[in-house]
């Protein structure tokens, strides 16, 4: 290893366990949740053993683990979780670049607003699994049905923030900039923008919550291959081991998309600052 | 061309809104703001002070009335010409809050094109100069308002304006610092003869710092009196022991008690 990449190392893991200390500063409460976790699980086990309650009924933690792991293991259920991934993302991808864009231009045109409200506010109401049939007719039961409805529900709650995010920057700060001789642009890259970002994100969290809502209620009605599939045939066997699996396996991925989300929302605060 | 001065003529404005009769902010003002010297404007709060600047900043269009910067050619005459430049330091800081100090001192640098090693020397040396060394990678948020109030005026400074519009900057300082920014800002207008514009709630500093004062009227605000101020430059704090001073602060006092028992009366 050179000197440079040595020196390079090091200043990266100062920096890093620099990030660490403060975030030990800001939080000591981190094992709370996972400890609580832990203990209404251990609760749960003994609870079903000590109740001798039947297992189609309420099976065990352990066995629902292990179900799980069989199922990942015989029933290729790796291939319907990247199945359902796919559609959320896809679905969510597609409405964060419309609702951004169109909300962006929204809120910063009272015309563009004007035009465009009225479609919003016909639209928005509509519960989005009302669409259902009219989707199928449309693009059948494939993955471009479940896109389709998946960025139905998620374009309003990004759309709708973006556009108060918009709106709500600080007149004083626009005022500032034009002070300072920033052109019409420089004020919306660089100070409306940023000044959104918060609420975007905000709609971005609803909308992929909404997103796994959709996608997984869609498939249980209508796919073959899918979280939602398998749990819906799950429950018509009977295999309670199974159902429990598949949502654990729903409330793991939950988690990771939140903090994950966490993670990106730290990176594009730094983001803000260019 | 050498930039002479501002002329506001008969500028007045009204804040329209859809429930409420309309505010008159300003009546037919008129004054001269010379070059090169600083112009003191005191009066009543809500008297249309932080309008007016915004009008002469270009950045509200007045209902009614013209502001015309004019120029020397050097015969003596002025004529009109384009905007000088010119920097805000405003009442409520307007710091951008995802920036750090010196990303928003170095904000105007940035949307003119300035390369960022200049930038950052120049945002760095306005940061010594408002005595906020040290704080240049926090942000605003972590700042207290009078240390807010110094990146505002830091950030306005260091564009090296030929107009600098002051908006009460020095508000939300303790006395000390108040009294200690007051003499570098009389330090720096007495080196580099810039043309200030300097809004302020306090009679002493609006004597201290300005060549001349402007007092105006409870809203809608008018001109009530120019008065020129004579004290001899360079001064330090204890001009305002003077005599002169004194007599000064009374008559100015006596002119702005009227207008202020006028505003709460009305
Ligand atoms: N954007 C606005 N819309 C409507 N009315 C406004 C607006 N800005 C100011 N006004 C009104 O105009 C009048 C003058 O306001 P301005 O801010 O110029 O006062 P000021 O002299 O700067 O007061 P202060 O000393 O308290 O800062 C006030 O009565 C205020 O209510
Ligand atoms: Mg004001």
């Amino acid at each position: 290893m050179t000197q440079v990449e040595q020196s390079a190392r090091a200043e990266a893991e100062t920096s890093k366990s620099m990030q660490k200390a403060e975030v030990r500063l800001r939080d000591d409460t981190w094992w709370y949740g996972p400890v609580a976790m832990a203990l209404f699980l251990v609760f749960w086990e003994v609870g079903v053993r000590v109740g001798n309650v039947p297992e189609v009924f309420l099976p065990r933690p352990s066995l629902v683990v292990v179900t799980l792991y069989e199922l990942f293991a015989y029933k290729q259920l790796a291939y319907d979780l990247v199945v359902t991934l796919y559609r959320i993302f896809g679905g969510f991808v597609l409405a964060a670049i419309i609702g951004i864009g169109l909300g962006l231009l929204m809120g910063m045109s009272r015309r563009i607003y004007a035009i465009c409200d009225i479609f919003i506010a016909a639209i928005y109401p509509v519960p989005k699994i009302a669409l259902l049939p009219l989707l199928v007719i449309w693009l059948g039961t494939g993955n471009a049905f479940q896109i389709a409805l998946s960025a139905l529900g998620c374009i309003f709650p990004i759309l709708i923030n973006t556009i108060i995010g918009v709106r709500q920057c600080d007149e004083g700060l626009i005022l500032a900039a034009r002070d300072l001789g920033a052109t019409q642009l420089q004020i919306q890259r660089k100070v409306v923008l940023p000044a959104a970002v918060p609420a975007i994100f905000g709609g971005l969290r609803l909308a992929l919550g909404i997103s796994i809502i959709l996608v997984v209620a869609a498939e249980m009605q209508t796919a073959r291959y899918g979280l939602g599939a398998k749990l819906q045939l799950a429950g018509q066997v009977l295999e309670t081991g199974q159902v429990f699996a598949i949502l654990l396996l729903l409330a793991v991925m939950g988690i990771a998309l939140t903090k994950a989300q966490d993670r990106i929302g730290n990176i594009v605060d730094r983001w803000r600052a260019r | 061309m050498q930039f002479e001065a501002i002329s506001i003529e008969g500028l007045s404005h009204r804040f329209l809104s859809k429930n409420r009769s309309p505010t008159v902010a300003l009546n037919d003002v008129s004054a001269q703001f010379p070059a090169g010297k600083v112009t003191s404007i005191v009066g009543p709060s809500g008297c249309g002070k932080s309008t007016l600047l915004l009008i002469m900043r270009g950045l509200v269009e007045a209902t009614d009335g013209k502001v015309r910067f004019l120029y020397g050619n050097g015969s003596g005459k002025l004529t009109a010409g384009a905007a000088p430049r010119m920097a805000t330091v405003w009442q409520s800081f307007n710091l951008l809050p995802w920036r750090t100090v010196i990303d928003n001192v170095a904000f105007g640098l940035e949307l003119q094109g300035v390369p960022v090693a200049e930038r950052r020397e120049r945002a760095i040396s306005a940061i010594k100069a408002v005595d906020l060394a040290g704080f240049e990678q926090h942000y605003p948020g972590q700042l207290s308002g009078g240390m807010k109030q110094r990146v505002g005026l830091a950030r306005g400074i260091v564009m090296s304006p030929d107009i600098l519009f002051l908006d009460e900057p020095f508000g939300a300082l303790d006395a000390q610092t108040r009294l200690y920014l007051q003499e570098q800002l009389a330090e720096l207008v007495e080196r580099s003869a810039k043309t200030v514009i300097l809004i302020t709630h306090s009679i002493e500093e609006a004597i201290f710092l300005g060549d001349r004062v402007v007092v105006m009227t409870a809203r809608p605000g008018k001109i009530a009196a120019t008065l020129d101020i004579d004290l001899p430059r360079p001064r330090s704090f204890e001009v305002q022991k003077e005599k002169a001073f004194g007599d000064l602060f009374s008559e100015i006092y006596g002119l702005l008690r009227d207008e202020v028992r006028k505003s709460m009366l009305s």
